[in-house]
């Protein structure tokens, strides 16, 4: 019963996880850059989720769409920018510099406004919580999980069915023959941006429900997102969704019958045996073909 | 680098110049700047170590703390469990060798995996591998991070704590400069360097590239643990957190970046601009520490991507810059991202 319980909770856990990740796996396999900066997206996302929460009453879950349009704007301002210069400047590995220097300035500027202190969103429904024979389910983390899944299907639609995912996943695959078609290519990576920062920024509001939050959380963030990719692969929602499961399951498992101190251990220890095993992810990466 | 391979007495000189100076220092200096530029020995020489794996072989650790921790934690479990609490003068350096032999043992343990992995990838799995370490520490009770450790002093000569660690400290890092530079000349220098340039075609090519991989990589960290052990020392009473610190990682890269990747003198002008900069400069504005530090970073990979020697080399054009890697953009992109080749 306790092994059922915990399986269900490390995939509620998961659920939120794949969505926090989903993001930093697009950016990834279509950019190629690993954006160290992407915690502190999901973070930002949070608090503004608390801001509107606190100021105009509005339930996280309602303002994602209000937090996804200022992390979309944002997203493309900086890949545009900051993120443009670097690659054009330097190498990739220098862009992980970039984006890591960008973090601090950021989880500065965000201590500095919302100071050091962990915060939590609270809304009515925090407390319920019912039950499946013995099984207990908290109403905040279905809800979590719930608003996870149909983001993720959203994307998923999203990159397979419309014009602009089908530029997306031209750019990934074959930036020049993009390019040579007609895509603006800078201009696709910008939005791909922008659209894992948004993606980020969602979580954040998910995040804010189901689990306390202060600026210093983003590193774990960034970490976990990158986890997810290892295991599951890059760039689809799905490869996320399976990475996320799975690390969501280790986590509980892990706290459970191990120690809850060992959590982040047995992570990396996954993390470093899956780089070794299957370096692509248990899903490959979605743009491989042509690679 | 070239300026030191064509003006080797110029830099002798100034190197003999500067270590006099250092040695005579003490006398004259108050204790807040002897400890200030104890920690920029320290950091040169973290950053010196940094680079025989990072900036020659183009390896880039993100966990290099974890050897500091281990070099740390082996000195204090030595001197409580073997030498019934000693550990002083002779007894130090029984302790700190241990220290730097048991981060060279994990490295070579952990080489053989992680040096498969290749850019991102393997900067990502040392940066966990430097968790790992950091949570078994203060998890497992017989090691004892997480209530913390205590050393005795390193000496029982009539000598004030923080000259004792300027002068250890700066005995290490001249030790490490020479490695350092007797490494960049040598057969396996060039070998390691012939990696970051392209593995791939170095291994054709007959240079043993596993090998000097997991060398530079076993060296690197036997020269961290070293300077981690002595650094427990400095102080004293350590905990989990005081070795095992992420931005002890970071500022291994941001000096070598800073200064110059890949060079000698790079890390160790990086090192000094940064120590003087926190401690001093900014010193009293420690709540947008990190904001400055991130700003800083930013800066230096927007416009000096080659470090301060390249721009310095580039602005006078004397010695043009070390030419970036000539492998093609793609090829780069493939390593990378650590993809098999087509």
């Amino acid at each position: 019963m306790v092994a059922l319980q915990t399986l269900i909770d490390g995939l509620i856990l998961g659920g939120v996880f794949s969505l926090a990740a989903v993001g930093f796996s697009l950016i990834f396999g279509v950019l190629g850059i690993v954006n160290l900066t992407h915690g502190i997206f999901v973070v930002a996302g949070a608090y503004i989720a608390l801001l509107l929460w606190s100021g105009l009453g509005l339930d996280p879950l309602v303002g994602i769409p209000v937090i996804m349009v200022v992390l979309f704007a944002t997203g493309y301002v900086y890949q545009r920018t900051i993120i443009q210069w670097a690659t054009e400047r330097a190498t990739v590995v220098a862009s992980l510099l970039v984006t890591f220097g960008v973090a601090l300035v950021m989880r500065n500027i965000l201590q500095l406004i919302f100071s050091s202190d962990i915060r939590s969103i609270s809304p009515s429904y925090s407390f319920v919580s019912f039950s499946l024979g013995d099984l207990r389910i908290d109403a905040v983390r279905v809800a979590g999980l719930t608003t996870s899944l149909v983001l993720l299907t959203v994307l998923t639609l999203f990159l397979s069915r419309t014009s602009f995912g089908r530029m997306i996943r031209a750019t990934a695959q074959q930036p020049l023959a993009a390019g040579l078609s007609g895509i603006n290519v800078p201009h696709v990576y910008g939005l791909t941006f922008a659209l894992g920062a948004a993606f980020a920024g969602a979580s954040g509001a998910v995040i804010g429900i189901v689990a306390p939050f202060s600026p210093a959380t983003e590193a774990i963030w960034t970490l976990n997102a990158f986890v997810v990719v290892v295991l599951g692969g890059v760039g689809s929602p799905a490869g996320a969704l399976l990475g996320g499961l799975l690390l969501g399951v280790i986590n509980t498992m892990t706290a459970q019958y191990i120690g809850p101190s060992f959590t982040n251990a047995t992570m990396f220890l996954v993390l470093v045996l899956m780089l070794l095993v299957r370096p692509q992810g248990l899903m490959g990466n979605a743009f491989g073909e042509s690679r | 680098m070239r300026p030191l391979s064509l003006k080797p007495l110029l830099a002798l000189v100034v190197g003999v110049a500067a270590v006099a100076v250092f040695t005579g220092l003490p006398a004259i200096l108050p204790p807040f700047y002897i400890r200030v530029l104890q920690v920029f020995f320290f950091s040169a020489g973290l950053a010196l170590s940094w680079g025989l794996l990072g900036g020659f072989a183009g390896y880039w650790s993100f966990g290099h703390t974890a050897f500091i921790g281990i070099g740390g934690f082996t000195a204090a479990l030595v001197s409580s469990h073997l030498l019934g609490g000693g550990g002083t003068g002779w007894g130090m350096v029984v302790t700190v060798g241990a220290g730097g032999l048991v981060a060279a043992l994990f490295a070579l343990v952990l080489a053989y995996p992680l040096l498969r992995l290749r850019g991102i990838y393997f900067a990502i799995a040392m940066l966990g591998v430097g968790e790992v370490f950091s949570e078994l520490s203060s998890s497992i009770d017989w090691i004892g991070g997480g209530l913390g450790l205590t050393l005795p002093a390193g000496t029982d000569l009539d000598i004030a704590p923080e000259v004792f660690y300027y002068y250890v400290f700066l005995v290490l890092m001249v030790a490490i400069l020479l490695i350092s530079a007797a490494t960049k000349l040598s057969r396996f220098g060039y070998g390691l360097m012939s990696i970051r340039e392209d593995e791939d075609t170095a291994r054709m090519l007959g240079v043993p590239t596993e090998r000097y991989k997991i060398q530079a990589f076993v060296l690197s960290a036997f020269l961290v643990g070293t300077l981690g052990a002595v650094y427990a020392y400095s102080l004293g009473y350590f905990s989990t957190p005081s070795l095992f610190r992420v931005d002890f990682s970071l500022n291994m890269i941001v000096h070598n970046m800073i200064g110059g990747i890949g060079t000698i003198a790079g890390p160790v002008i990086g090192a000094a601009i940064m120590v003087f900069l926190t401690n001093v400069v900014l010193g009293s504005f420690l709540s947008v520490h990190l904001l400055l530090t991130g700003a800083l970073v930013v800066l230096i990979v927007l416009l000096a991507p080659t470090g301060l020697l390249g721009l310095a080399a580039r602005l006078w054009q004397r010695d043009p810059p070390e030419e970036e890697p000539t492998s093609p953009t793609r090829e780069r992109e493939r390593r990378l991202t650590n993809e098999p080749a087509e």
